[in-house]
């Protein structure tokens, strides 16, 4: 069986590494390059970067980002933000990202994920899913759209359901409470998902020690573990969240060193 | 390693493989890599990558349509130029594929099958997973094990049949299948080297000096 993947998320604000708290940008962390070029080497499974800015006027500049990541990104790449037709998702591939990460618009207009799927494949499509806890909705949780800005009347065990059935590859999980708040995943809102669907589930949002990647799997049933404000600033983050996935049994892609000699590999420069 | 002695790279494009993560991954390597739009583009070719993200039956009618097959018969079983098939590019070798009903390029015999065992395992089979080799070959020459690589694929070389005689390594996702393939100069991976970090890295780098 695949291996369980720890994945980097680069939110990425007008052009910047930034990080996030309960789905507000607390602090700008720097260049995105920089970033992809150290996890890459800190032996991360997959990097998904997202283009959170208020506005559109930063998207030109965001595929600019992405053709630059994945000439330095040798692992599975996603890209997210805004993106509302399959013409955007199709850029963004071209520009050398794997797979799209729909979240606003699919809840919005749910044919974008057929449509996306239709043309590149299931393998292509990641629905992202916000949500926070509500007693009145069926499975408890309710789906919160637009960077946690408006609320939906969708229940969000349901609407992983029918993201999985219209085709979606992956569902990814964040919970706008635990955003950014370093107290681990929601873990009950992961494991419901995880055992409503079948296709594999990436759990988002509140990682505060390594510990919290290994519950997330355990615990809360994802198949892939991600986050973003924990990598930033300490050294050999993500490595070190695979030796703590190992040390605890997880079956994770092992830490393989290789001297390869590549002269012409892009090397960082500020633009 | 001398890779900037290296000869040309030639990358073949039949219109619908994402072939960018491809054409970079390369680039980290030698600066001679050509996209090759039509078949007669492969000329001259010191080495030829065929990368696929896809459906079969597509993939071959752009192959055909563009005289990618009949330039690859001369490149790589005359001239014997070396290939690396990726994904798709490792279906393409076969007869045909349960994917379509196109013929393949048929210099493997056998039948691409759709992978798992009849449910039990989900479909694609997406993610990191490890690989052995059953023979010692000259694209893993350099990789130790455990070896683990990055998949995507519904569609896969069942490891029985010539297939499994030609296997340098081989995966389980439901049931055995091949995941590269080594025949003369002719090489195939089912997994995306371009996507594997530096596992990856070091067998495209083994395939350019091979």
């Amino acid at each position: 069986m695949p291996k369980h993947r720890l994945i980097a998320t680069l939110l990425i604000d007008c052009g910047n590494v930034v990080q996030t708290r309960l789905f507000k940008r607390t602090n700008m962390v720097g260049s995105a390059f920089t970033a992809v070029d150290f996890f890459n080497g800190w032996t991360v499974d997959e990097i998904i970067a997202l283009e959170i800015s208020s506005g559109m006027e930063w998207l030109p500049r965001m595929q600019e980002i992405v053709s630059e990541l994945s000439r330095r990104c040798f692992v599975p790449l996603s890209v997210g933000g805004k993106i509302t037709n399959v013409d955007m998702a199709a850029r963004y591939l071209r520009m050398g990202a794997d797979k799209v990460v729909v979240n606003t618009a699919a809840s919005d207009r749910p044919q974008l994920m057929t449509e996306i799927t239709d043309q590149f494949g299931r393998q292509c499509l990641v629905v992202s899913i916000d949500g926070r806890a509500d007693p009145t909705m069926a499975s408890g949780y309710r789906v919160v759209v637009d960077n946690a800005r408006r609320d939906t009347d969708r229940d969000l065990v349901a609407w992983a359901q029918e993201a999985a059935e219209r085709g979606a590859g992956e569902l990814m999980i964040n919970s706008t409470t635990h955003d950014g708040n370093k107290q681990g995943y929601d873990l009950g809102l992961i494991r419901k998902v995880s055992a409503a669907v079948s296709v594999p589930v990436i759990a988002m949002g509140g990682v505060g020690q390594l510990s919290d990647f290994i519950d997330g799997i355990d615990i809360g049933g994802a198949d892939a573990v991600a986050a973003g404000n924990i990598f930033h600033y300490f050294e050999h983050s993500t490595k070190k969240a695979k030796e703590a996935m190992a040390a605890a049994g997880l079956p994770v892609r092992t830490i393989g060193f290789y001297k390869v000699n590549m002269p012409r590999r892009p090397k960082y420069r500020p633009f | 390693m001398t890779i900037a002695t290296s000869p040309s790279v030639v990358v073949v494009d039949y219109g619908l493989a994402n072939i960018q993560s491809v054409v970079n991954a390369l680039e980290c390597f030698t600066p001679n890599i050509r996209i090759a739009e039509a078949g007669n583009d492969l000329a001259g070719a010191g080495r030829i990558v065929l990368p696929g993200v896809g459906h079969f039956d597509e993939g071959m009618r752009g192959l055909r349509s563009r005289g990618h097959v009949t330039a690859l018969e001369t490149e790589v079983l005359e001239v014997g130029v070396p290939l690396l098939g990726i994904c798709l590019g490792l279906h393409f070798l076969f007869e045909g594929s349960d994917e379509g009903t196109e013929p393949g390029l048929g210099w493997i015999t056998g039948r691409i099958k759709r992978i798992g065992d009849g449910g039990r395992v989900k479909v694609p089979h997406i993610g990191w997973s490890e690989v052995t080799c059953p023979r010692p070959s000259r694209l893993f020459a350099e990789l130790k094990a455990p070896i683990e690589f990055y998949f995507v694929h519904s569609f896969c070389a069942p490891n029985s049949g010539e297939a499994a005689d030609f296997a340098s390594a081989t995966c389980t996702y439901g049931t055995d299948f091949v995941a590269a393939l080594e025949r003369g100069n002719i090489f195939a991976t089912q997994f995306h080297p371009e996507k594997s970090q530096l596992a990856g890295m070091k067998l495209l780098e083994t395939f350019l000096s091979v």
